[in-house]
Parts: C-alpha cells; sequence; structure tokens
C-alpha cells in the first residue's frame, strides 16, 4: 500500500512539474514580451522596461521559471499588475467560495446519485428504470449555467426561497454562507448526478453478470444480500473514476456560475484579469487550478487501492 | 420497438438543428446583426415567430445562427480530438508496454488535469477572445478521450487470435492497425464521437456564456443566455429559448448516439434477434 | 435422496430440457455428462432455483423437504449453501476480488445464521484446511488475486460444503485447470463425499471423469437423458447410438500412416526467450522473466510433432518465436536453414511455408471480412498479385470439406467446427510445408474434434505436410503424432516417440501427467463395438 501510494505520490509530483512548465511556456514565452503584451501597443520602451522589472521579467526563460516555480512553493504567487496587491492574497479570498462551491455540488451529486442509481439497476427494465433513464437523460443535456439561471427565476424571483445571489461571507456563520451556495451547488449537482447516476447502474449491472455473483446466489445469499455484500463495492471502481473526472468539471462548471449568483469567487477574478491583461494573476489562477485537479485524481488513485487489493500489492 | 425510437428521435431532433444550421447561410427571417430599436423586446408574434431581444433583433434568426456556431465549433473540436487521438491510440496499443505507449498515457492524463475551460483561460488570455479559441479548447481536451477509446478498444482486439493470424501473415502493425483494428473499432468511434460532439454543443455554449467564445457580433447561444440574463425579471422568454434550444440539440445527439451504440453493438443486436 | 422428475425447462419459449428424471443416490457420485449445449448446465441451475430470466420450469425436483420447484425464492435461499452446495466451471472468476478468502468462506456460515462472523471465521480456518489450504500457508486474509486456478477451486469447494450440504453440484469443476490440478481436484471431491456422506451431482463433458469418479451415470444429449445406469454397466452396454457415439468420438484414432522424411525441416536451437514484466512507472525498470529456457529441438519433413505442457510452462511462448512473432534473447530457429527473426522483415518466402491454426475459433478471424479475402489474407505474402486468388480459395475450402460458395459468407454464419475447417483452409492457401496447431482442437466437442483430427490426418497425407501439434490434451497428442515432447518451466523434460514416451515414461513429471490424466479403464470398452 506504501509502495503503491509513493509511486502514485511520485507521478503527482511529476505532473504538477511538467503542467507548471506548460502554462509557464503559454504565458510567458508565447507572448514573446508579457510585459509588452499586458501594456498593448501604445506603450513605451521604458514604460514596458520598468513593468518587466517590476514583474521580474529579467532573465533567462530558466531562471524565470524557477523563480516562479520556487515563489508558489513558498507560497509567493508574484504581484498583481492591476490591483497591486499579492496574488496570493487575491486568491485566498476568492478560493474559499469557489473550492466549497465545488465540493458541495461533489457532495450533492454523489449523494443523488448512488441511491438513484442503485435503484434503477436493482429494477432494471421496469417502469421506474425507464422513469429514471428517460430523467437522466433530460439531466445530461441541460447546460448547468442555464438550469442556474432557471432556478433563480424559480426559487428566488418567483418563491422567494433564496437570494438571487451574492455571497454574506463565512464570517456570518457557516449556515448563511452555505445557504447562499445551495442554489449553485444544486445547479451544478443535477447534471453531473445525472451523469453519475446513469454509470452507477450500468456498473451494477454489469457487476451483477459477474461469476462471482452467481456463486454468492448459490451460497444462499438473496439477491438483495448479494447487491449490497458483493457487486456494490465492485461496482464503485468505475464510479470512482467518473468522480475524481467530476471534480474537474465541477471546478471549471462553479467558476462559471459564479456569473449567473454573483458570487465573488475565482471566476470573476479570472475573467476580468483576462480583461485587463494580468497576466501573473491568469498564470496563478490556473496552475492552482490544475493542481486542484492533479490533487484530487492522485486522491482518487489511493480511493482505488483501497477499494481494490489488487492494487495494493501490485508493486 | 423501444430502440429504434430513441435512435429515431435523437436523429429527427439533431437534423432539425443541423437543417436550421445549414438554412440559416441561405436564409433567416431577419437579418442577425441588423440593430432596430424600435421593435425591440417584442412578443412572440407573426413578424417575429419568437419575439426580438432588447436590441430588436430576431430570436428565431439568432438561433438559427447560433446553431450554425455551436454545431461549427463542436464539430471541428471533435475532429481535432479524432484526428489526433485516434492515431495516438493506435499507435499506443501497437507499441504495449513501450515507453512510447507510457508517454502518450501519461501525455493523456496531463491534459486531463486541464479542463476545456482552463484551456480556453489560457489561450485567451494570450491570444484574445475568439470562437477559434473555444475550438481549440474543447478540441484539445478530446484529443485524450478519443486516445483512450482507441487504445482500450484497440488493445482487446490485439490479444485476438485473428490479429496474430494477420501477424503470421507477414503483416506489420501499421498495416494491422489500417486493416484489422481499426474498422473493428469504428462503432466505438462513431458512439464516441455523437458524445463529444453532444458534450461540444454543451461547452461551446458554456465558454461563450463567459466570453471565451464566439464574439459578437455573431450569434451563439451561449451569449444569448449572457445577454439575456440581466433581463430575467422583466423578459424570461430571453433566458429560456436559447437554453431549450441548447437542451433540445444535446438530448438529440445523445439519444441518436444511444440508439447508435444499441444499434452497431453486435451483443445487443444478437440478443434482439 | 434427491430425485429429479419429469422436469423441463423452457427459456423464451425455446425447450431446453424436455422431461429429464434423475435419482441422485446419498453419499454416492452421479455423473451427468454430454456435449455443450445439451443442457447439463440448466439442470444444475433449475435446482438450485437459479434459471436465467426468462426461465420457466415444470415437472419436480425432490428434495426432502418437498419439491424445490415449490418454494419461494426465500425458501430456496435459506436451502442454497445450506443443503445443496455448488462449485463452478472458472475458478479465476468465481471468487469476490476485493474479499478475502476466509471472509467468503464465512459468510455462507453467516448468511444461514449458523455461526457468529468470529465463530464463523474460525470454522472457515477448518474448512480451508480441509481442502487443502492449512492456514499457516494460506491464511484467510489472502485475496482471491493471490492464489492460483486449483487453489481458488478450493476456496469455492470450501465454500459450498462449509455447511455440510447433503448435495454438492460441481459444474465442469475441473475444466479450465491443467490435468494434474484436475487430479487433485477430482481426489479432494471423492474425498469429502466419501467421508462427509454427501451426494455429488458431477457434470462434465469429458468422460473419462466420469469413469474414474461417478457410482450413476446419465448421458445427455438435447435436453433429454438418452441413457442412465450404473457406471461400469453403462460402459459396457452402451446402449445407447449416441452414447457409443461420444464414446468413440473420445477415444477417436485418426487413420494416419507415418510419413517422416529423415530431412530436419524446422530446427530450433539452444531457444531463450524473456519476458519483461510490467513496468513500474516512467522510469522503472521492467523486471525479467525466464518463459523459454534452452530449448532444442528438430522437426522432420513430413512429421507429426507433439508440444505437450500444462499452462504457464512456455509453450505457448515458444510458440510464438517459432512463427516469428517474438524476438528470441539467445540461440535460433530455422526452417529449412533459414533463420526465423521476428517482425515484419522476415522474408516472405519462410513465411509462406509455415502457417498456423489458433485455438479459439470465434477470435480467430475479422468479423467484418468475408471467408474469401480471410482464407486469402495469407496471400499477403506473395509478391505478384494473384489472378486466380479465387480459385485457389476454393480448392483450399473443398480441401477442408466446406463447399466454395462459403467464401462469400460472413464468419459468423458458420459454427465452431465449420470455423476451424476455414482456419485450416487459411493456413493451407500458401501451401505450406509445416502447420502448427496451437491448441487447435482443444476448444471443441468431441464428435467436432474428431472429424477434425481426421481432416488433418488425410491433409497430411495429401500434401506432405509437418505438424507442429501442441496440445495440455495428452489423449490428443497421442493419436495424432509421431514424436512427442514435455515441457515444463520452460524446458523441454522429455522427448521420444509417442507411443514410446506414453508407454515408458522416463521422467518423473511424464509420469506425473500421465498418471494424472482420467481414463476410461480398458476392460470397459470390448463389448459395444458389435
Amino acid at each position: 500500500m506504501l509502495r503503491y501510494a509513493l509511486t502514485r505520490a511520485l507521478s503527482l509530483g511529476l505532473s504538477l512539474v511538467v503542467a507548471s512548465v506548460v502554462i509557464f511556456a503559454v504565458i510567458e514565452v508565447i507572448p514573446g514580451d508579457p510585459a509588452a503584451y499586458m501594456l498593448g501597443m501604445n506603450a513605451t520602451p521604458e514604460a514596458v522596461a520598468a513593468l518587466r522589472g517590476q514583474l521580474g521579467l529579467e532573465g533567462s526563460v530558466v531562471s524565470r521559471y524557477l523563480g516562479w516555480a520556487g515563489g508558489m512553493l513558498s507560497g509567493d504567487f508574484g504581484v498583481s499588475y492591476t490591483y497591486k496587491v499579492p496574488v496570493a492574497d487575491l486568491v485566498a479570498q476568492r478560493l474559499w467560495v469557489s473550492l466549497p462551491l465545488a465540493l458541495y455540488a461533489l457532495a450533492l451529486s454523489t449523494l443523488i446519485a448512488f441511491p438513484v442509481g442503485l435503484i434503477a439497476a436493482a429494477r432494471r427494465g421496469g417502469a421506474t428504470d425507464y422513469g429514471i433513464m428517460g430523467a437522466t437523460q433530460l439531466g445530461i443535456a441541460v447546460p448547468n449555467f442555464w438550469f442556474a439561471m432557471l432556478l433563480v427565476m424559480v426559487f428566488a424571483v418567483n418563491l422567494r426561497w433564496f437570494s438571487a445571489g451574492g455571497f454574506p461571507g463565512w464570517e456570518d456563520g457557516l449556515l448563511a454562507g452555505l445557504k447562499a451556495l445551495t442554489l449553485p451547488a444544486i445547479a451544478l449537482a443535477l447534471p453531473q448526478a445525472s451523469i453519475l447516476a446513469r454509470v452507477m447502474r450500468s456498473a451494477l449491472i454489469e457487476t451483477l453478470g459477474q461469476d462471482y455473483i452467481r456463486t454468492a446466489r448459490a451460497k444462499g445469499l438473496s439477491r438483495r444480500q448479494a447487491v449490497l455484500r458483493h457487486a456494490l463495492r465492485n461496482a464503485l471502481i468505475p464510479v470512482l473514476t467518473i468522480i475524481g473526472l467530476q471534480f474537474s468539471f465541477l471546478l471549471a462548471g462553479a467558476i462559471i456560475i459564479e456569473n449567473v449568483f454573483f458570487l465573488p469567487g475565482l471566476g470573476r477574478l479570472v475573467f476580468q484579469a483576462i480583461t485587463q491583461r494580468d497576466l501573473i494573476v491568469v498564470e496563478s489562477l490556473v496552475m492552482l487550478l490544475v493542481f486542484a485537479v492533479i490533487v484530487v485524481t492522485f486522491l482518487v488513485d489511493l480511493a482505488y487501492a483501497a477499494v481494490d487489493p489488487r492494487l495494493r500489492r501490485r508493486t | 420497438m423501444r430502440l429504434g425510437a430513441q435512435l429515431w428521435v435523437g436523429a429527427g431532433l439533431t437534423a432539425v438543428f443541423l437543417l436550421a444550421a445549414l438554412l440559416s447561410f441561405a436564409w433567416t427571417p431577419h437579418d442577425v446583426e441588423a440593430l432596430n430599436i424600435a421593435d425591440r423586446l417584442k412578443p412572440m408574434g407573426a413578424i417575429y415567430p419568437l419575439g426580438t431581444d432588447h436590441f430588436g433583433r430576431d430570436i428565431l434568426s439568432m438561433l438559427m445562427v447560433g446553431a450554425r456556431t455551436s454545431i461549427a465549433v463542436a464539430l471541428v473540436a471533435v475532429g481535432i480530438g479524432i484526428g489526433i487521438g485516434v492515431p495516438l491510440g493506435l499507435i499506443a496499443a501497437a507499441n504495449r508496454g513501450s515507453l512510447l505507449d507510457e508517454v502518450v498515457m501519461r501525455g493523456n492524463d496531463l491534459i486531463f488535469a486541464f479542463p476545456s475551460l482552463v484551456i480556453a483561460i489560457l489561450i485567451t488570455a494570450v491570444f484574445g477572445p475568439s470562437a477559434l479559441n473555444a475550438i481549440l479548447a474543447i478540441g484539445i481536451f478530446n484529443i485524450p478521450v478519443f486516445a483512450r477509446v482507441t487504445r482500450g478498444g484497440a488493445l482487446s482486439l490485439w490479444t485476438l487470435d485473428y490479429i496474430l493470424a494477420a501477424r503470421v501473415a507477414g503483416k506489420g502493425r501499421l498495416r494491422i492497425s489500417l486493416e484489422h483494428i481499426l474498422p473493428n473499432i469504428t462503432n466505438l468511434l462513431i458512439v464516441q464521437g455523437t458524445i463529444q460532439f453532444s458534450l461540444g454543443i454543451l461547452a461551446e455554449a458554456a465558454l461563450s456564456y463567459v466570453g471565451l467564445g464566439a464574439q459578437p457580433p455573431t450569434p451563439s447561444w451561449g451569449r444569448m443566455l449572457a445577454e439575456a440574463q440581466t433581463m430575467i425579471y422583466t423578459n424570461p422568454a430571453l433566458a429560456i429559448l436559447p437554453g431549450l434550444a441548447i437542451v433540445a440539440m444535446v438530448l438529440g445527439l445523445n439519444l441518436m448516439g444511444d440508439g447508435l451504440r444499441d444499434l452497431l453493438d453486435p451483443r445487443v443486436r444478437r440478443a434482439r434477434g | 435422496m434427491i430425485r429429479l422428475e419429469d422436469l423441463s425447462v423452457t427459456i423464451h419459449g425455446a425447450p431446453i430440457l424436455s422431461e429429464v428424471s434423475l435419482d441422485i443416490a446419498p453419499g454416492k457420485v452421479t455423473g451427468l455428462v454430454g456435449e455443450s449445449g445439451s443442457g447439463k448446465s440448466i439442470t444444475a441451475l433449475a435446482m438450485m432455483g437459479l434459471l436465467p430470466h426468462g426461465s420457466t420450469a415444470s415437472g419436480h425436483a425432490w428434495l426432502e423437504e418437498g419439491d424445490v420447484l415449490a418454494k419461494t425464492e426465500r425458501e430456496m435461499c435459506t436451502l442454497r449453501g445450506n443443503r445443496v452446495g455448488m462449485i463452478f466451471q472458472e475458478p479465476m472468476t468465481a471468487l469476490n476480488p476485493l474479499k478475502t478468502i476466509g471472509d467468503q468462506v464465512a459468510e455462507t456460515l453467516v448468511i444461514h445464521g449458523r455461526a457468529t462472523k468470529r465463530e464463523a471465521l474460525e470454522i472457515a480456518r477448518a474448512r480451508l484446511a480441509r481442502v487443502g489450504l492449512p492456514e499457516d500457508r494460506f491464511p484467510l486474509g489472502r485475496y482471491p488475486h493471490e492464489l492460483s486456478g486449483g487453489q481458488r477451486q478450493r476456496v469455492c469447494i470450501a465454500m459450498a460444503v462449509a455447511l455440510n450440504p447433503e448435495l454438492l453440484i460441481a459444474d465442469e469443476p475441473t475444466t479450465a485447470l491443467d490435468v494434474t490440478t484436475q487430479a487433485q481436484i477430482l481426489d479432494l471431491l471423492k474425498r469429502l463425499v466419501a467421508e462427509e456422506g454427501m451426494s455429488l451431482l458431477l457434470i462434465t463433458h469429458d468422460l473419462a471423469v466420469v469413469s474414474g469418479l461417478a457410482d450413476h451415470v446419465a448421458v445427455m444429449q438435447a435436453g433429454r437423458i438418452v441413457e442412465q445406469g450404473p457406471t461400469e454397466a453403462l460402459f459396457r452396454s452402451m446402449a445407447h447410438p449416441y452414447t457409443r457415439k461420444l464414446f468413440a468420438a473420445s477415444s477417436h484414432q485418426p487413420a494416419r500412416v507415418a510419413q517422416a522424411e529423415d530431412v530436419p525441416l524446422l530446427t530450433v536451437e539452444n531457444a531463450v526467450r524473456d519476458y519483461a514484466t510490467a513496468r513500474l512507472g516512467i522510469f522503472g525498470q521492467p523486471g525479467r522473466f525466464r518463459a523459454v529456457n534452452g530449448v532444442s529441438f528438430t522437426l522432420r519433413r513430413g512429421e507429426s510433432l507433439g508440444l505437450v505442457g500444462e499452462s504457464g510452462c512456455g509453450k505457448s511462448t515458444l510458440t510464438r518465436a517459432i512463427l516469428g512473432l517474438d524476438a528470441l534473447q539467445g540461440g535460433a530457429i530455422r526452417l529449412d536453414g533459414q533463420e526465423i527473426h521476428a517482425g515484419p522483415h522476415l522474408d516472405a518466402t519462410i513465411r509462406r511455408r509455415m502457417q498456423v491454426v489458433f485455438q479459439d475459433p470465434y477470435g480467430s478471424f475479422n468479423p467484418r471480412w468475408r471467408v474469401e479475402r480471410l482464407v486469402a489474407e495469407p496471400f499477403h505474402l506473395s509478391p505478384e498479385h494473384l489472378p486466380d486468388r479465387r480459385d485457389r480459395v476454393a480448392r483450399a475450402l473443398e480441401d477442408v470439406g466446406l463447399e466454395p460458395e462459403a467464401m462469400h459468407r460472413f464468419i459468423h454464419e458458420f459454427s465452431g467446427g465449420q470455423r476451424q475447417r476455414i482456419a485450416i483452409a487459411r493456413a493451407l492457401i500458401t501451401n505450406p510445408d509445416l502447420i502448427v496447431l496451437d491448441e487447435a482442437v482443444s476448444a471443441l466437442d468431441v464428435r467436432v474434434r474428431a472429424q477434425i483430427l481426421d481432416l488433418l490426418a488425410r491433409l497430411q497425407e495429401e500434401h506432405g505436410l509437418a505438424y507442429l501439434f501442441i496440445s495440455h490434451d495428452l489423449s490428443v497428442v497421442r493419436s495424432v503424432t509421431d514424436r512427442v515432447m514435455v515441457m515444463k518451466g520452460g524446458e523441454i523434460v522429455e522427448e521420444g516417440p509417442t507411443e514410446a514416451v506414453f508407454a515408458a515414461p522416463a521422467h518423473d513429471y511424464t509420469k506425473a501427467l500421465i498418471a494424472a490424466t482420467p481414463r476410461i479403464p480398458a476392460d470397459w470398452q470390448g463389448e459395444q463395438n458389435a
């Protein structure tokens, strides 16, 4: 197990390094001179040179990369050109909106999908199954940000159960924060839950056709016991893969859906930064998002090993 | 039967949008770029079947041209995914376990760490927003999807005896990949292509909604939604119609994909007689 | 006493079993023999109440407590694993890969409320030891993937007999196992029946297995029991023609004349083949495993040479090297003096002279091609375009006993035996000197197998072919080869004229293999050939 975890951790580190090189290359090497790009056409050479010095853009590409990467390791993400404050401070506040939103949605999606997929598989071919399959087919087709707009129309504008947007901040208490994130999380979670429920259903149906289920039935387990004691855990393996992939979709979705609910998350920061050509902010933010996705992939790998003994001893 | 119905409903919905998009090249009820403030925010009626927006533009015409944008972006993105991903997958499978295979697979994992949105953010930050960015962002994310599907399907075929027989007949890996492997995974690719097509429609809508996709004045479903957002209190129809268009198009593609999978899967076909 | 009375089963309306009646005596072994599709597995599943969806059963299956077919699902659950246990053919997939063997055996006890979890594990420990998996070498915490096929089948048996059922149903329990493992498992089953006083219903396609183990035999054909009786009496009389056919096919000896010339065709010198084991991470060094270790032999022109060994002995690896599919790490393989290299650069004229027939009649053909193109694929080796390609395909098909019109059809339109004929036609098309038969008849039912063996014998004579006959089945190798080699652990441990090796094996391993092969006693066979 330890050895498996170590090899996965090594691969995690490697992915982070390669990803950071790619991001660095796109932002700082491809545009030629980032300082000139950030200031636009009309900048004087003196202004460009000054900005270059301010951003630490002097020196070779390699030493700049090492400076940037080393800075991030020690929590220094550089200084935003437009806000004139450290990027780390900018990001820290907003991360506490986007990340909880994505995790909230992931939890909701999983909580909805598991029982729904289980019921559909258990009632395979019946009316309940057809109903669930139809509903999830529709759920997959709905763009989450549009669904969010519909939720605002119904629950905030007409029913007035929730506020139409904004975020009070976590200082006002956990519940107030969660309430503000509830409509966005539902909007994000339902389409993902539709996908997950379908994966859960087909994984279970596939597992139920395996020889060891027949063996279990021959031992005297009822159909229900065979599902709960043997099929469920085996079906979890493909489901875990999808949960891992969903996190990256949900994080991206959270950034988009913040627009609908006027949430002060990473989304607004990054889109403003793009408009203002604040490459330093974009670079750090993208690295942060990719970091989150890679770490979740790593956690999913560990979860595999917890579920599947065949991986633990594969050394 | 039900399976057939699914395919036909899906194909029908898809065909409606394809035809509308094609028709929009030659004719739309109104000019989509002409601003007509006098006719702004008209309800549905005879002149404007689906009403007008806050600039007085005809919603139906915009939806037709928007379909064109969506379909073009998603289709080219699928093309990029197939064009690069399938050869990579075939090569990786033909050299299973080699360093090349390992590099292709690790490269795939790396791209999976960059969701389309993140790729779009990166490209847009450096090159400025355009529909081309959306195509690139979605297309790059499609590469590992197709590479994986191809490699998985090809690997299971490589273990079969008829591949060994072809090797005994003296055929090389490339020729076997093209003659035996590729034709036998086309079903898989058609189904995956439909899925990625529908995901591409959704991704394009999301990107243009946040301003990373097609730019004004080119109409797109996502930007129509972004513009309608401030008016959901007063004119909810503006926010509902483009969304319905997206749902119907994606639903159509997904139904068609599922129907095709059932139709092309020999196991299902045999079970039906 | 368990009694089947007029048991009939239909699946989606199609009749599968018709009026099957069978008495299974307590403390005895009852054998149920038949070819694939004869309905023997469905009989067992009907008794367990585990018939597939869409099945309807009529008749009775009497147990002590009444008719099984009349019981509710809930009642059946208390019966299964408790009064009736069952084991299946494929031990590799029969166990849940995510649970330890201790938990899986203990589950039988816990489910039936016979023990607490802790007690159940104690009993599981004893049961596993009973089936030959003692605690010190096989702790309860082992997972199925850490065990071999034979060991997994022992776990399945321990699970099935954990509660001392009165009936154990074993559905082809040894078909997926090597012959020496098969002997051990059959031995274990026999001991359990004798010592625990339970009944065993042994389902198999192998007459020899039944003859060595069963007290009572029933022969099944197309959903009916055509003949049944005490084992020895049934074998001696063979009243039903189907039984006779089955018996004749299983001990079939194709008429063949030795025609080997004293000219070497294929020579293998000190062949060494190493495998790379899985790479660990992107920088990890792959490990090495030596699958073929210094093998040398000569195959003469027109000769039929057998290569026998159990799974993992290296025979498949050696075959792949001979076919030029994988490179050797040492030694050389020559066909008529020309060296065979791996890869597509191998000279076309050598390739043309050596063809192959594989085991799996279903995976051997591209499903999208017509038979004409399939059979003609080896023409890829001929540099010139052949104007008479279609005629040659037609001749090859006729050679293997098929209509030339078959060339216009797709492969899924043919049965397993016909497919094997097409595979042979594909091998014949280039007029080779040598055909490698890699378990070519192992997947076939006995009667089809006999026909294919006859075909191979005829073709050998007509075309002067040499065969390298690779198989795990000693009786088949014995009936069709001039010389035989026995392979174990990557090396050839014994080699010689087939009859001499079988009559007086020199190596211990050969002796063990021959002793483990089930055989119908020779003196049972005299009376039916009238």
